[in-house]
């Protein structure tokens, strides 16, 4: 039976999945012309009815609560689950969504010296029914509706990732549709195992499954994890995205698809009540392969983008890392995690967009033709530096506080197990080795004299010096929000 | 018990005629040995009613008598008759004796499997059943080795012919109208296929399956 | 067995298609007595595209009272239980009825299409409708057959009904596809033949009344009578006679050569439905089977067959590069499907392959009309010659991807829907292996679908293609099957998913009754203890 919900919680959680569905109607009815400022428009409302969410929970002591949406009987079929996780984490993920669709708007234009364009109705309609899967996927309460949404988040960014419809763009959407369809066989057999043993979808059941089938539940859903997060061994697809239009990869890589992995994985780690250390262990070691891995693939990489790309798959290793750690029962290093896909989200997003306006103004994202930024363009300089710093981890961005959190969540439960602490030694100095190398592209390409493609640049549009600003803003707050927040 | 014995009889003659179906050298006089086959299957359809005092089979065996004897093979006749295709000659894949050795092999593998068979009807015609279902495959075999479409039609014939067999010695009480919906169904097959490949015939100006290989993968 | 109600409507709704097909058949000798505008060529094609509609509808009105009828009476019956429309049966009627009625409709913008341009003359038109009614005729007779010798004979009157449409063109690919069409399934069916005649032989020496030896329902009543050793052959006859005509591996060799060379509606009737006429008749067998020698024989079959057609097709359907083949090779990867939850049973997996036949039924029908569009604008179906289709009729394009979507099993379309409920059965069945391999293998065929969006959907046209879609009589009849395959994925409706359980229940010879849903919709289960009775409710629970 369909019931919708009647407190005010659950309505906003419900009309911040179907306004960006309605918006994406909405351009398919119109004109071309008018796309882009029909997504920024629902895109904004989006952002104002997850506001007035997020005020309402603070107001009620965030206690949230669960809606149920479709259910027959006492059993939940799909539902919406608000509490501080969600909210702040669809906070970002809509938030993001508006700024990339504000750049956007400045990206897709004949100006664009890389990709001259003429921003189709398909790519804005796209990114709001992205917006709204995601956020779908963030407050789902029950298996099944991750799974439908994240199949519809897998579908989109296939069809983002080949928006300039060349051969190797197809390939490579065709690729991340793939990569992560069969990844996502983990969460049909979650979905199903879960159903067969308990009558019901709601992830909080998983809690009263027997030990040796929650660790296989939570299992599956971590290799669904792995796919969408780009995590060994499902990590092909990611790097090969970045044939996707900028803004696109910014948001796959900040708030959308690779963050659908570690959030499955976290709601699942929070339902189950305690978890089997089994898992914790597959979970820390995978991430930490994953994590030295990402880190030698950063040597060879001169374009920027796909140096972006397994500093992506490095990042979210950590958080995989710091939510395997909290099974063994580390709490900080959960709390840690949270902070870390929202902070990494800001971070990310605005590196991407560093790229992409690099790409627009100067044509190239070739590392080694980038130079003198600062001097050419003092606003992409600076931004380049925040993300930079923020993403390695430098205080007083917003990377350090959460990685601060999980290391020294690590470390705690590091003291009771010898072989954790190794893997917890293993990524500080990976954390270390990064910092080392964004440092030396850093200082390669900010400061100096500018290269002659960098001296040839063209200035940059309104729209994205508006959102870089708001993203550099981010870097430094972001972390304070998020600790505030998680309490 | 005599007419039991004058039914395996008769369907030993079947196999035999049923090779000649298959080897003849071309349609037309397939066409030839069809009847007669038909004509042993009527007799033996005519005997079988004698031995077990079936009503329904003297009317089974008219209308076998009707379609199988006279109608099917007319219109064969009549369709092949025009129709060669002198570049395939006999369109036999396998050489003669080897035809014949696999018959025989056949035979013998029916002859194991219809002595599994316990229900009581069949106590007395176990030989019988064993050729029916040799005839099927017979005919398979017949389809399956054979270049020519226009022989693969008799193929069909003489499957349709085993089941029918089949049919009779294990359950000669069965309703004359499911008798005659098979054969009538067998009638429209061979009037479909002749049709098409008269068409094929006419458009392509060959008989050889082999030719028709325009369609792979 | 319950009783069975008398009813007119099966034998009415056979008498009007074969009325039709055989005065349509016969039609030249009336020609001269026709009135003046309809003794043209133009004339005559609207006469009969007029009677055409008029079959159509009527079969489609006719199979939805029928169906009625069912849901609110149980099996319905006539001459004497010959005829009869059990759930079971009522599910592929259903088929038949809309899928019928959609590719028909469908059949009238893409036969003017192919008579303008010259494939096909005016007499064709004639042999084109008189067959399609004859061949719903069939198809009809097939599914409400209750002698099983009748339900051989009316599958056998499939393919003879069906192959000229088959051999339409008249060129020498269709010619060639016909004739294999027509030898595989006529040998095919001569199986059928064989393991038919077995079972009756058996029953008629077992039951009193040899006449009663006939009839299915009087078999499943008796199924624990029969010899177990001659079922078990005619099973095995029954399964490689029935599944030649059903498209499941290795008899299949016929199907993707006259799923790609027939009519493109035509395509979409014998991948929709008629593969699944014949899947009914193979699961009408199981039923006995199972009666007389329990489930596990059969049901290894079934997986054994069901695996190896989806591991096969998909590698096929991957390596096509012509779009209707790729479709063809879908389909028999779909039937393997169903016939795997066949195999897997219990009530769950029953229900799931129903549904999943229904699901997929309509969706490749959409599929194959869309790739009639496609075949229309840019007269091939080669696929390295099909680009940017999306720029050239954006509806058909859009529709592809869609289809393409839906039949890779993405959410909301309604093949995610009875995949995820195949699966869940198989998991529930201990089968959590041929679940895993099966999903691997859609995996590969997910592959292809998004090749053929990325390849031929998206991408530039070629210069010298005129931009405009195909006219919206093409396009309304797929505009309701996409309503159906998103509706269908949204939620199953309230008598499909009553229709389905009581089906099942026909083939579990017994009250199992499965939930048939959406996984969002309205899975229920009883707790018995913390221990989960899948998927079944009792009668109880639904009258609350």
């Amino acid at each position: 039976m369909i019931t919708l919900p009647t407190e005010p919680l659950g309505l906003l959680a419900l009309a911040a999945i179907l306004v960006p569905f309605g918006g994406a109607a909405a351009i398919a009815a119109s004109e071309r012309a008018s796309a882009k400022w029909l997504c920024q428009g629902f895109a904004a409302a989006t952002v104002a009815v997850i506001a007035i969410l997020a005020m309402s929970l603070l107001g009620d002591g965030k206690v949230g609560g669960t809606y149920e949406l479709i259910s027959f009987g006492s059993v939940s079929i799909l539902g919406l689950v608000v509490d501080s996780v969600s909210v702040l984490i669809a906070l970002a993920v809509i938030a993001i969504g508006l700024l990339v669709a504000v750049y956007s708007a400045a990206y897709l234009n004949a100006g664009n010296r890389e990709h001259p364009d003429i921003g189709r109705r398909r790519y804005y309609a796209f990114l709001l029914v992205f917006i709204g899967a995601m956020t779908g996927l963030v407050f789902s309460s029950t298996v099944v509706g991750q799974l439908a949404f994240f199949e519809l988040t897998g579908a989109c960014s296939w069809a983002l990732i080949g928006y300039y419809e060349s051969p190797k763009a197809l390939r490579s959407a065709a690729k991340a549709l793939l990569v992560t369809h069969v990844a996502s066989l983990g969460l049909y057999v979650a979905a199903a195992l879960l159903f067969l043993s308990t009558g019901t979808f709601a992830l909080t059941a998983i809690a009263d499954l027997a030990p040796g089938m929650k660790a296989a539940v939570l299992l599956a859903i971590l290799v669904a994890a792995w796919g969408k997060s780009a995590q060994l061994p499902f990590h092909m697809w990611l790097p090969d995205a970045m044939e996707a239009p900028t803004p696109v990869s910014a948001y796959l890589h900040a708030a959308s698809m690779v963050k659908v992995g570690v959030y499955i994985f976290a709601r699942g780690l929070m339902s189950a009540g305690g978890a089997p250390e089994i898992v914790g262990w597959v979970g820390s070691i995978m991430a930490v392969l994953t994590l030295v891995y990402g880190f030698f693939m950063y040597l060879p990489q001169v374009d920027l983008k796909r140096l972006l790309a397994y500093s992506t798959i490095t990042q979210l290793a950590y958080i995989l890392l710091a939510l395997s750690l909290s099974v063994f029962g580390s709490d900080l290093a959960f709390k840690g995690a949270i902070a870390h896909i929202f902070n990494h989200a800001f971070a990310k997003t605005l590196f991407f967009l560093v790229a992409g306006a690099l790409s627009y103004t100067a044509g190239t994202r070739l590392l080694p033709s980038l130079r003198g930024i600062v001097t050419k363009s003092p606003l992409l300089g600076v931004a380049f530096v925040c993300a930079a710093l923020a993403i390695t981890g430098v205080p007083p961005f917003n990377g350090f506080f959460s990685k601060f959190a999980i290391f020294a969540g690590g470390f705690e439960v590091g003291a009771h197990h010898w072989a954790l602490m190794v893997l917890v030694v293993i990524a500080l100095a990976e954390s270390v080795g990064s910092f080392a190398w964004f440092l030396k592209w850093l200082g390669h390409s900010v400061p100096g004299k500018p290269s002659t493609t960098m001296a040839a640049a063209a200035p940059l549009p309104a729209g994205m010096k508006f959102v870089l600003v708001a993203l550099m803003a981010m870097t430094v707050v972001s972390s304070s929000i998020a600790a505030s927040w998680l309490g | 018990m005599n007419g039991f014995l004058i039914v395996n009889g008769l369907s030993g003659l079947l196999i035999v005629s049923s090779l000649l179906v298959t080897l003849a050298g071309n349609p037309a006089n397939s066409a030839r040995f069809y009847a007669l086959q038909s004509f042993i299957l009527v007799m033996l359809f005519v005997a079988l009613a004698g031995a077990t005092g079936s009503g329904e089979l003297y009317l089974w065996s008219f209308t076998a008598l009707l379609t199988k004897v006279i109608l099917v093979p007319a219109i064969m006749y009549r369709a092949f008759r025009r129709l060669s295709d002198p570049a395939i000659g006999t369109g036999a894949v396998m050489p003669t004796a080897l035809s014949i050795v696999g018959a025989a092999v056949a035979l013998i593998l029916c002859f194991v499997v219809a002595s599994k068979v316990t229900l009581p009807a069949a106590d007395a015609i176990k030989p019988a059943l064993a050729v029916s279902l040799a005839l099927f495959f017979i005919g398979l075999a017949c389809i399956v080795a054979q270049r020519n479409i226009l022989k693969q039609v008799f193929g069909y014939c003489l499957m349709e012919n085993g089941s029918h067999l089949t049919l009779a010695l294990l359950a000669p009480n069965a309703p004359e109208l499911v008798e005659i919906g098979i054969a009538t169904d067998a009638i429209f097959a061979v009037v479909v296929m002749a049709a098409l490949g008269s068409r094929i015939f006419d458009t392509l100006h060959t008989l050889d399956a082999r030719q028709l290989t325009s369609l792979k993968g | 067995m319950t009783a069975m109600v008398p009813s007119i409507l099966p034998p009415l709704l056979l008498i009007g298609p074969l009325a039709v097909a055989l005065f349509l058949l016969t039609l030249p000798w009336f020609r001269e007595s026709l009135p003046e505008a309809f003794a043209t060529d133009t004339g005559s094609v609207t006469l009969l595209e007029r009677i055409h509609l008029g079959s159509i509808g009527y079969v489609f009105l006719l199979s939805i009272a029928a169906l009625i009828q069912v849901l609110s009476n149980g099996a319905i019956s006539a001459f004497g239980d010959w005829l009869f429309v059990d759930a079971l049966g009522a599910v592929f009627m259903m088929l038949i009825g809309v899928v019928g009625l959609m590719t028909g409709l469908y059949s009238i913008a893409y036969i003017r299409h192919d008579l303008e341009s010259g494939a096909i003359d005016a007499g064709k038109v004639r042999i084109y409708y008189g067959f399609f009614s004859l061949f719903l005729f069939t198809m009809l007779l097939a599914v409400t057959a209750n002698n099983i010798i009748m339900m051989w004979a009316a599958i056998e009157a499939t393919t003879l009904g069906s192959a000229f449409l088959v051999g339409l063109y008249g060129q020498k690919s269709s010619l060639e596809a016909a004739w294999k069409y027509v030898i595989i399934c006529t040998v095919g069916v001569a199986f059928g033949l064989y393991g038919t005649v077995l079972v009756f032989s058996n029953a008629a020496d077992v039951l009193a009344d040899p006449h009663q030896a006939v009839l299915w329902t009087a078999l499943v009543g008796h199924a624990a009578e029969l010899d177990p050793m001659l079922v078990k052959l005619a099973f095995v006859f029954a399964l490689i006679g029935f599944g030649t005509k059903a498209g499941i591996f290795p008899m299949h060799a016929w199907l993707p050569d006259a799923h790609s060379e027939a009519p493109s509606p035509v395509s979409g009737l014998l991948s929709g439905v008629l593969l699944k006429c014949a899947l009914l008749i193979v699961i009408r067998f199981y039923v006995i089977t199972v009666g007389t020698v329990g489930a596990g024989f059969p049901q290894m079959l079934l997986l054994t067959l069901g695996l190896l057609s989806v591991g096969v097709s998909s590698l096929l359907f991957f390596v096509q590069q012509d779009l209707k083949r790729k479709l063809a090779y879908s389909s028999i990867e779909n039937v393997g499907l169903i016939v795997v939850a066949l195999g897997v049973g219990g009530p769950l997996g029953i229900a799931a392959a129903l549904l999943h036949a229904i699901n997929h039924s309509v969706t490749k029908a959409l599929f194959f009309c869309s790739a009639g569009n496609v075949l229309m604008k840019y007269g091939t179906r080669d696929l390295r010659a099909v680009k940017g289709v999306l720029r050239v009729a954006p509806a058909t394009g859009l529709l592809m991807m869609g289809c393409a979507l839906a039949l890779a099993g993405f959410p909301p379309f309604n093949i995610f829907v009875s995949e995820f409920m195949v699966f869940m059965a198989g998991l529930n069945e201990g089968y959590g292996w041929i679940m895993a391999l099966c999903a691997l293998f859609l995996c590969i065929t997910i592959a292809g679908l998004v090749k053929i969006v990325a390849d031929s959907v998206l991408g530039k046209s070629p210069e010298t293609m005129a931009k405009g879609d195909v006219g919206w009589k093409a396009l309304a009849p797929l505009g309701v099957l996409a309503v159906l395959v998103l509706t269908l994925g949204f939620a199953v409706p309230q008598p499909l998913s009553t229709l389905v359980q009581q089906a099942t229940t026909v083939v579990m010879n017994g009250d199992s009754r499965p939930v048939v849903a959406a996984p969002w919709q309205t899975y229920d289960t009883v707790r018995a203890g913390g221990q989960l009775v899948t998927g079944s409710l009792s009668q109880t629970e639904i009258s609350k």
